[in-house]
């Protein structure tokens, strides 16, 4: 626990915020990161996020809150961080990477960091912005999101030893690595399920006959 | 047996949960509304069925496909009994027919109707008739044909084009309206002599830059066999108390399916929030039932107030003048109250008609109470009457609490009379986010102004006492510094 836990490691990501470059480097090749701490990061963005869609202010919220469900909220943004870099983890396997998927998440889930402090104070915002002034709330998500995409940019790059070139084109790969991913899961569901059906059938088929 | 039954009564009582009985009771159909979130909610019925009127009924023998009928200024109701090529003219009530026009003296000699499509009374009581098969449009007073709109001569209409009209209209000034069939120009205005002068209110069609991709990727061959972007045709029209001319169309994106047209020509309606005039938002699927709303006719109710007729579900939509969904009602079936194949609407009075050519009948519909409500409420503001208006709605919101409108009416007029904080709550429940947004700018500066005078005296007191704090800080621990020297 206190390998995953330390102090230097529960905190790191705050040095990302000041020099990403350094930090993803020492992620990489120093073992300051924690798989945990990233996963809690992301964890922690599903949950502002949620925040946001159901508390933000009225004038800003266009989401019917009875529609809003947090646990499914929270699963989806983990389930797209997990597709993300379990898509990129296999790109980069093909092209070279030095990354493990273990950094790949690490750098990933720290990234989020610059959201997640938006988030709050952007949500605190929307209840004092009346029509006209949204642009200050949906500017604050915006660089949250701009700063958010360059770390995730400067951090793939860094863990894989890349140059910024093909960082993007491993980005776009990565999308579509992302889809294929999608159309398989789809597929081993259908086909569990014509197997599950099958075999169901035939658990009918005897349960009739004796 | 005692299975079943339980398992039957286990089903009613689940249905009754989900599907919550409204006022409706036994109506044959169902009332609703569209929420902000365009969700189908359901109201209390506005209008119940308030029996039917029939040639049979009436003793002048069956209706045959019916298309029109129009309320004179006097009151009467006329029927355009198109396969019986008669009009028939009803009283006030709808009870007794009054007369029978089946024919009549053009240059005094006799002449009957072909067909007679649609019909329409001018403010000076003269009647006008869309003579379909006959190629024009007849103004009869009595039954003396007066004037004659037929065979328009104009270098804008094609050579072949053969003048069918369809549904008429006539305003204060005389001017002809009409919908001819296969005419997607617009509507066809002829002055009172007769005379063609042009279109009006033509309806531009939409091409999207998907629809320009295909047609610039697609052979010679493929283009001749697409279908051609044609502008849609116009189905009913109406003329307000002002003269500004009221025309439905069937849009096949269900978003605009009414135009309100000034003397211009210029489309002047007002749309709501969602920006949609096309009766249903939700109609997905694929049966004959899906797809968007047909409207086939428009009926100005006075005081802002329209409703619109669809054809495909036989629904009933009724707008208020800012374009503002008030409430929906009716439905297709063959129960009383029910259409097959529902034509024209019309007002009368507090009562609604609605033609239907396949049962050859006229169905009226009654006001409800929480109907009667909406109506004045909406009167009320169209009058400028905020504050009497609020009484209504209060009224409305304790037979159904969800109605957006009557949320929005109450909160507008708090935010009149400078309540904002009452206003905000309104607004927030009728999902009005632009008048929320005034009204809570309001009450934030009432906020400010009330709070900033001590807020900034504390900061100024504050930025007094930091120097002094800090100057004493520091001796005192010079002080100390010095005690633990000495």
């Amino acid at each position: 626990m206190r390998k995953y836990f330390s102090k230097e490691r529960m905190f790191y990501f705050r040095r990302i915020l000041m020099h990403p470059l350094d930090s993803f480097y020492e992620i990489r090749h120093r073992e300051y990161g924690s798989v945990p701490v990233a996963l809690i990061c992301v964890l922690l963005f599903g949950l502002v996020f949620t925040m946001n869609r159901i508390f933000a202010g009225f004038i800003v919220n266009e989401v019917n809150p009875r529609t809003v469900n947090g646990l499914t909220e929270i699963g989806s943004v983990f389930l797209l961080f997990m597709l993300f870099c379990i898509g990129n983890w296999s790109v980069t396997c093909l092209m070279n990477g030095e990354g493990r998927l273990k950094d790949i998440i690490t750098v990933v889930g720290y990234s989020l960091t610059p959201l997640i402090a938006v988030y709050i104070p952007a949500t605190l915002l929307s209840h004092v912005v009346a029509a006209g002034e949204e642009v200050f709330y949906y500017f604050a998500i915006g660089a949250g999101l701009v700063w958010f995409g360059l770390l995730v940019l400067m951090g793939i790059m860094t863990v894989h030893n890349y140059s910024l070139l093909k960082t993007i084109v491993t980005l776009v790969l990565t999308l579509l690595a992302m889809f294929i991913l999608i159309f398989l899961a789809l597929l081993i569901y259908d086909l569990i399920n014509q197997v599950y059906i099958f075999i169901y059938s035939i658990y009918t088929e005897l349960i009739f006959r004796y | 047996m005692k299975k079943i039954t339980s398992l039957a009564l286990a089903c009613m009582l689940f249905a009754l949960a989900v599907f919550p009985v409204s006022a409706s009771g036994n109506l044959p159909y169902d009332s609703y509304i569209y929420d902000y979130w365009e969700n189908i909610v359901l109201t209390p019925a506005p209008y119940v069925p308030g029996g039917s009127v029939s040639g049979v009924s009436l003793g002048v023998g069956a209706f045959s496909r019916p298309q029109d009928m129009c309320v004179g200024p006097d009151g009467l109701v006329y029927v355009a009994d198109t396969g019986n090529n008669r009009i028939v003219i009803l009283n006030e009530e709808m009870t007794e027919p009054v007369g029978i026009i089946d024919s009549f003296y053009n240059n005094n000699s006799p002449d009957t109707f072909n067909a007679p499509f649609g019909v329409s009374v001018s403010p000076d009581n003269l009647l006008y008739v869309a003579d379909s098969q006959n190629m024009r449009v007849i103004a009869l007073d009595g039954d003396k044909v007066v004037h004659t709109v037929k065979d328009p001569q104009s270098e804008m209409l094609d050579e072949e084009f053969i003048f069918t009209p369809l549904k008429v209209a006539v305003d204060f000034a005389g001017r002809v309206y009409v919908i001819a069939r296969g005419m997607t120009q617009g509507i066809m205005v002829f002055n009172p002599e007769g005379e063609f002068t042009g279109f009006f209110g033509t309806i531009n069609v939409q091409i999207t830059p998907w629809e320009i991709f295909w047609r610039a990727i697609s052979t010679r061959a493929q283009r001749e066999r697409q279908q051609l972007f044609i502008a849609t045709e116009f189905t009913g029209i109406d003329v307000d108390s002002r003269g500004f001319i009221y025309a439905s169309n069937i849009d096949s994106d269900g978003l605009r399916a009414v135009r309100r047209l000034n003397p211009t020509g210029e489309d002047v309606i007002r749309t709501g929030e969602n920006e949609h005039l096309g009766g249903d938002l939700v109609w997905g699927g694929f049966t004959p039932y899906a797809g968007p709303s047909q409207i086939v006719d428009v009926v100005y109710r006075g005081k802002g107030i329209y409703s619109l007729l669809d054809s495909r579900r036989g629904r009933v939509f009724t707008y208020d003048r800012e374009g503002n969904l008030l409430y929906i009602f009716g439905g297709l079936g063959s129960q009383a109250g029910t259409f097959r194949q529902p034509v024209s609407i019309e007002a009368l009075g507090s009562r609604i008609a609605v033609l239907d050519a396949a049962r050859n009948e006229i169905m009226i519909f009654e006001e409800t109470l929480y109907g009667r409500l909406i109506n004045e409420a909406v009167a009320l503001r169209y009058d400028g009457d905020e504050s009497q208006a609020v009484e209504k709605w209060r009224q409305v919101l304790l037979l159904n609490e969800n109605l957006e409108i009557a949320n929005i009416g109450i909160g507008k007029a708090y935010l009149t009379s400078g309540d904002n904080l009452n206003a905000m709550k309104y607004l927030r429940l009728g999902q009005s986010r632009t008048y929320y947004s005034i009204a809570y700018r309001r009450y934030r500066n009432e906020v400010l102004k009330a709070n900033l005078p001590w807020v900034l005296t504390g900061v100024l007191v504050l930025a007094a006492a930091l120097p002094v704090t800090v100057t004493l800080r520091k001796r005192r621990r010079a002080k100390l510094k010095g005690g633990a020297d000495g």
